[in-house]
């Protein structure tokens, strides 16, 4: 593949990724989110092997395989569980109106574009708009944990927002060393593992959603 | 040798948590609990003077340097301090139900891989490798903040996870940034701090400048500076006392240490006047914000928690006004908040189990039931509002004549007036819980001898080093200043 081709498929998969983060924003079930975010780990996991292929750096294959079997189904399916069992018939509840929360995401899109044309040098270092994706994705994932109350929307939140990470991480022209790759990745399913812990806990001894206890205050 | 310290010294804490699973005999897991401990204190010094023999070493992804010895240092003798005290409080802790004897084993394991993760923080060299202790460091720390079980425990415990996940991952892509920047030259060990810094004066200011910020807001939520303090009070508050020890005393000056590493990449790459300004700004904040929840607060945990806001205020402040004193008078602040925190943590803990209450209005008349206990508590808190001759006025005045002679008179006066403030309602609190008449609800046994073995231990760090610096230590300090400001 020619590096003009590459550059338009990261640009294209960049576009799609912004499409399932508004899905992300928009999702007024936590099912929904959890299947938009899905299918976003699903997009990263393509756009690795998409740089795999053209740069023939074996290291992204690897990282692209965890991110689909981890990232892509390991953890939205043991999200998908957790909703089961807990048998929550809650939604997302937003802090705010969603339609709020639309409009800041798309504020944090055009900073995002902004704030990358700024810098020149960079589109050596990093291919296509996979900086200001990775921007916009990562902020937005924050926004989504700041303004949902319940904690597996907060989660859903957090993988968005690793997602971006990892897209600007693996379209670093040099490529990241696979090593720290793996850890991170391990990082996040052990963070995962305990969020749910702690949430199963609080579910199974007050009965309340952990992101909506407030006693801690002053 | 110094090779073969720097990978066994991550060992220690992981093969002694592997170790301890094994047992469940509660006098067993102590001694395993202080040998490792002590193991880890030794093998430190001697890696120290190794160090001081031909300095700094690198093996694979880890590196030793005068500034990690500094942090390192603190982090063993904290260690030690919390493995000693920690026989008299579980025994406690037992004995009223607020720990499941059949568990302790878990809770022992748990300690020691957040030891360790914080070990590989303080000799990471690679920058992806610092990340990944440093996320380790919360889920294991996440752990044991909610290791009581009850909901407040779990509630601060998820707040802790949450934004300092969310924070760190900030972090990541800054460290992503700088490494996309310097990859083009340093090629494949561009992750490595010191090959980083080899080309740092070459990389572009613009991405290098972004990457910063990043980092700061990242590593900074680690740290506890304001505004991104949230999860800081719950945390330091809710966990079992050891842990709020390690949080407060080691766990925030370690995050520091990673905003150091990106400091002096920042400052080669832009000058060093733009990271000095963001740190300055970061430190005027906290310790503003700190100051009016330190007034108001009842919890003695909380109370701590808030000052340890104030403190890593205070250190990004002197390495904000940045030359030589200001970087030596932060370095120093965080040996000094380090062991005063951890004792007066100690202290407070002693005092809660003693009156079964975190309510400072309850907690009166320490001074009855308690002399030993008081006084320490005394000690920590005079320390810790800045009294002379103890070590955190030495310090503060150090890293306040680095901001007159800087001219930074704006933030001198504010922090002035912040630390009178706080002084003031510090020792308020401290002076009403010591004396008076004890309050009914106080226990009166006899005081355990671990915990006190344990708070003299810091307390006659603090006031060594109050009266004055030892050659070894500011030597040191010295040459880890002359790393960061170069």
């Amino acid at each position: 593949m020619s590096s003009e081709t590459v550059h338009a498929i990261i640009d294209d998969i960049g576009a799609l990724l912004l499409f399932t983060m508004i899905l992300i924003v928009a999702a007024g079930q936590i099912y929904r989110a959890i299947y938009a975010v899905a299918a976003q780990s699903l997009l990263i996991a393509i756009a690795a092997a998409v740089l795999a292929a053209s740069t023939g750096n074996r290291d992204l294959w690897v990282i692209a395989g965890l991110t689909l079997g981890v990232k892509a189904i390991g953890l939205p399916w043991g999200l998908h569980v957790v909703v089961q069992r807990m048998n929550v018939r809650r939604e997302v509840e937003p802090v705010i109106p969603i339609a709020a929360t639309l409009a800041l995401a798309v504020a944090i899109v055009v900073m995002a574009f902004q704030v990358s044309a700024s810098l020149g040098p960079i589109r050596q270092a990093i291919t296509g708009n996979a900086l200001p994706v990775g921007i916009a994705l990562t902020l937005t994932g924050v926004l989504v944990m700041a303004t949902r109350r319940t904690a597996l929307t907060q989660m859903v939140g957090l993988f968005a927002s690793e997602n971006g990470l990892f897209f600007t991480a693996m379209a670093v022209t040099q490529g990241m060393p696979l090593i720290i790759e793996i850890g991170v990745i391990l990082d996040v399913i052990l963070a995962a593992l305990v969020m749910t812990i702690m949430v199963l806990r609080v579910r199974s001894t007050v009965d309340a959603d952990i992101a909506d206890l407030d006693r801690l205050r002053g | 040798m110094a090779d073969t310290l720097l990978w066994v010294l991550p060992l220690v804490p992981i093969v002694t948590a592997l170790v301890m699973l094994t047992t469940r005999d509660r006098r067993m897991l102590s001694a395993i609990d202080i040998a490792s401990s002590s193991v880890l204190l030794v093998l430190a010094l001697l890696l120290a003077r190794e160090v001081r023999a031909s300095g700094p070493r690198a093996f694979g992804v880890l590196r030793v340097d005068d500034l990690g010895l500094v942090f390192l240092l603190l982090l063993v003798v904290l260690t030690l301090a919390v493995s000693i005290y920690t026989v008299g409080w579980l025994r406690q802790a037992v004995a009223v139900g607020n720990m499941q004897a059949d568990s302790v084993r878990f809770y022992f394991a748990l300690v020691h891989a957040f030891v360790a993760t914080m070990v590989v923080t303080v000799l990471a060299d690679n920058l992806g490798v610092l990340w990944i202790a440093m996320e380790g460091t919360t889920i294991t720390s996440a752990v044991l903040v909610g290791y009581h079980g009850h909901h407040h425990g779990l509630e601060a415990a998820w707040k802790y996870i949450i934004v300092t996940t969310i924070g760190i991952s900030f972090g990541l892509f800054g460290t992503v940034l700088i490494y996309a920047a310097a990859a083009a030259s340093a090629g494949a060990g561009a992750m490595s701090w010191s090959a980083i810094m080899d080309v740092a004066p070459t990389l572009d200011p613009g991405i290098v400048r972004i990457g910063f910020i990043f980092v700061m807001i990242g590593y900074g939520t680690k740290a506890g500076l304001a505004p991104m303090h949230l999860w800081l009070p719950d945390a330091h508050s809710q966990a079992p006392t050891p842990v709020s020890a390690l949080l407060s005393g080691v766990l925030i000056k370690c995050a520091l240490l990673g905003i150091i590493r990106f400091q002096t990449i920042a400052a080669a790459a832009c000058g060093p006047g733009f990271p000095t300004t963001v740190l300055l700004v970061f430190g005027l904040i906290s310790v503003v914000v700190a100051a009016p929840f330190i007034l108001t607060q009842h919890d003695i945990k909380r109370l701590l928690g808030y000052h340890s806001v104030e403190h890593v205020g205070i250190v990004a402040l002197g390495l904000g006004f940045g030359g030589p004193v200001g970087t030596y008078g932060a370095l120093l602040h965080v040996v000094n908040h380090g062991v005063t925190k951890a004792l007066a943590f100690f202290a407070a803990g002693t005092a809660i189990a003693r009156y079964n209450s975190r309510d400072m209005r309850v907690i009166r008349g320490l001074l009855g039931v308690a002399p030993i206990g008081a006084t320490l508590l005394m000690l920590a808190a005079l320390s810790l509002a800045g009294v002379p001759p103890f070590s955190i006025f030495v310090s503060e005045v150090i890293v306040l004549r680095a901001g007159i002679g800087d001219g930074h008179w704006a933030a001198v006066a504010v922090f002035l007036v912040m630390v009178v403030v706080i002084f003031a309602g510090l020792l308020h609190h401290a002076g009403s819980m010591a004396f008076g008449e004890p309050t009914p609800a106080a226990g009166r046994e006899r005081e355990a001898w671990s915990p006190i073995v344990g708070m003299v231990l810091l307390a006659a760090i603090m006031i060594a080093l109050g009266l004055g610096i030892p050659g070894s230590i500011d030597g040191l300090l010295r040459r880890a200043t002359e790393i960061i400001v170069d």
